[in-house]
């Protein structure tokens, strides 16, 4: 079963359209990485997602159901922009009124528990208004983690954190959908997301242009061989005339992307009077991927 | 009764959701220090009401444009902070005794009511909140209950603070016709009549959402229509009838503002 089926979304803030007409599946188990530029629409499909906000059109399935179900409206974890925290409150507090909203039966030990996930246990006293960002956005984190969520929306969770939080962050999804449940992130932090993500979503201008799986995005993501000689002209000139695709990337490094060892190369130039300095075998990845796709879309 | 459906999602019933609301918010409203200020000026106003338009009664104040003399009255009763008897307190003369009494708590509720619900939407909780909330009902009864909670506080503080002021300002206490039970039928009044105001500020703060000031204004301005009718409707001399009024009116206009209340919730985005 499907986690999140969207079809044909639409939302409009007077004249300008947010979200029209996106599709998107999101499979139960998933890790989905949703990915676009800044008011691209991610934010809002989340919202209208998690009921905050009201489609103008298209249908929302959450797990066969509306997403106005209370049901399945219960079973989800939140962390939207910032965490839903009063700054007054100690994070204990804070905690605790998720708890009573979630009318969990053991309060005090999920709290411990969730905090401890993220590790936070020893700023539970404190003021959430003292808490720097990453500790808030780790409290958020526990915060939408209360109650076991069957889903769990993300957006930009990962802003602020640090390396340890990063790590953390990576534990605690995966083990999530371990257990069965289902993760919807959306970042800009691609490298992190990369990590991850089993199923990627990519939108722009309120559409989805491209959703894969972490597999199709692996074999659409060619290796090649990166490589920096003392005369870069002259290699690229000597590596095109024999091979069909030589480029040149933005750091100036040549990039061969034809089925060659990395030693054929190196002889071959060393052959023709050039000396390699440099050769490595490298990926096409996420974010690569990302800016290719847009500057395509872009066109 | 909770019954667990074949992909896990449990359906709650609508008493375990209030529940859990209720716990929410009143765990909010009690570690909220506007709830503790509000009910604070609640019992200190009266006791400055009453000791200051003492000490100056009997002064004669002389308008320098018209040279008309005009000789500042205290209370002559400390009940008269709370209400006047049926008949004088009807009779729409703003003088101290029918601006400065008990029916000020009306407004301070719609304050601490509108701050209440803004803080809501502006820390963001309401984010938390609505996703797992669908059924916005919970959230319209929980906060009326709250709101009418903090008011009855407040009424009954400013009571309290009524009776010391006018025991530090020297008042009589004679309650001549009304007696003891009339002024507990005037409380009960005023405190059920406290829902027909909170139901109308929370239609007004749903409305405004994060806006308190904009809730406010609103309130202040819905809730004056009313305020005229207060001395009516709850008089110091209030028997069971006027309880009984106030009770049916209170929960009429709540329930019925609270359906408005919920339909604005459910047709709005909430962020």
């Amino acid at each position: 079963m499907n986690a999140i089926e969207i079809r044909n979304l639409s939302k409009s803030f007077g004249k300008k359209q947010a979200v029209n007409g996106l599709n998107m599946t999101v499979p139960e188990g998933a890790i989905y990485g949703f990915i676009g530029e800044n008011g691209s629409g991610k934010s809002t499909t989340e919202k209208m997602i998690c009921g905050l906000m009201h489609p103008n059109g298209g249908s929302i399935k959450l797990y066969g159901r509306d997403y106005t179900d209370p049901d399945v409206r219960a079973r989800i974890g939140v962390l939207i922009e910032a965490p839903g925290c009063f700054s007054n409150l100690s994070v204990w507090n804070n905690m605790m009124i998720q708890a009573d909203n979630l009318g969990i039966k053991n309060p005090e030990t999920e709290i411990a528990k969730v905090l401890k996930t993220v590790r936070m246990e020893g700023a539970a006293s404190n003021k959430f208004k003292n808490c720097s960002l990453g500790m808030k956005q780790r409290i958020g984190i526990a915060m939408a983690l209360l109650g076991h969520p069957a889903l769990l929306v993300l957006d930009e969770p990962i802003n602020g954190l640090d390396a340890d939080g990063m790590r953390i962050m990576r534990e605690v999804l995966t083990d999530i959908t371990k257990q069965g449940g289902t993760v919807l992130i959306s970042s800009h932090i691609l490298g992190e997301l990369e990590k991850i993500a089993t199923h990627y979503g990519i939108i722009r201008k309120g559409r989805m242009i491209a959703e894969m799986t972490a597999a199709e995005l692996e074999a659409d993501c060619p290796t090649y061989l990166s490589l920096r000689t003392k005369e870069q002209a002259r290699a690229g000139q000597l590596l095109s005339g024999r091979l069909s695709r030589v480029e040149k990337d933005e750091s100036g490094a040549l990039r061969v992307y034809d089925p060659v060892k990395p030693e054929q190369v190196t002889s071959f130039l060393y052959q023709n009077g050039v000396l390699v300095s440099e050769i490595q075998t490298a990926k096409i990845g996420l974010e690569e991927y990302y800016i290719d796709l847009m500057k395509k879309e872009g066109r | 009764m909770a019954g667990k459906k074949k992909n896990g999602f449990i359906s709650q019933s609508f008493a375990r959701r209030l529940n859990s609301m209720l716990a929410v918010d009143s765990r909010r409203m009690f570690t909220a220090p506007l709830l503790y200020v509000l009910a604070g000026i609640a019992l200190v106003m009266p006791i400055l009401i009453l000791v200051m338009t003492t000490m100056t009664a009997g002064s004669t104040v002389v308008d320098p444009n018209t040279g008309v003399e005009t000789t500042r009255e205290a209370f002559s009763s400390v009940w008269q902070d709370i209400a006047s008897e049926s008949g004088a307190g009807s009779s729409g003369g703003m003088d101290m005794s029918s601006m400065c009494n008990i029916n000020l708590m009306y407004f301070m509720t719609g304050v601490f009511v509108c701050l209440f619900t803004a803080e809501d939407f502006r820390s963001g909780y309401a984010k938390n909140l609505f996703t797992v909330r669908a059924r916005k009902g919970d959230y319209v009864v929980s906060k009326t209950v709250m709101g009418f909670l903090a008011g009855a506080i407040f009424l009954i503080c400013f009571f309290l603070g009524t009776l010391l002021g006018g025991a530090f300002a020297g008042l009589p206490f004679a309650l001549g016709a009304a007696g003891f039970f009339g002024v507990v039928m005037c409380m009960l009044a005023k405190i059920f009549l406290m829902a027909v105001f909170v139901a109308i500020f929370l239609l007004m703060s749903v409305f405004a959402k994060q806006r308190s000031w904009l809730s406010i204004c609103l309130s202040l301005f819905g809730g004056m229509l009313l305020f005229m009718m207060v001395p009516m409707l709850t008089p110091l001399d209030s028997g069971i009838g006027n309880v009984g009024m106030c009770l049916i009116g209170g929960v009429l206009f709540a329930a019925a503002l609270g359906v408005l209340s919920k339909m604005l919730l459910a047709k709005q985005d909430l962020v």
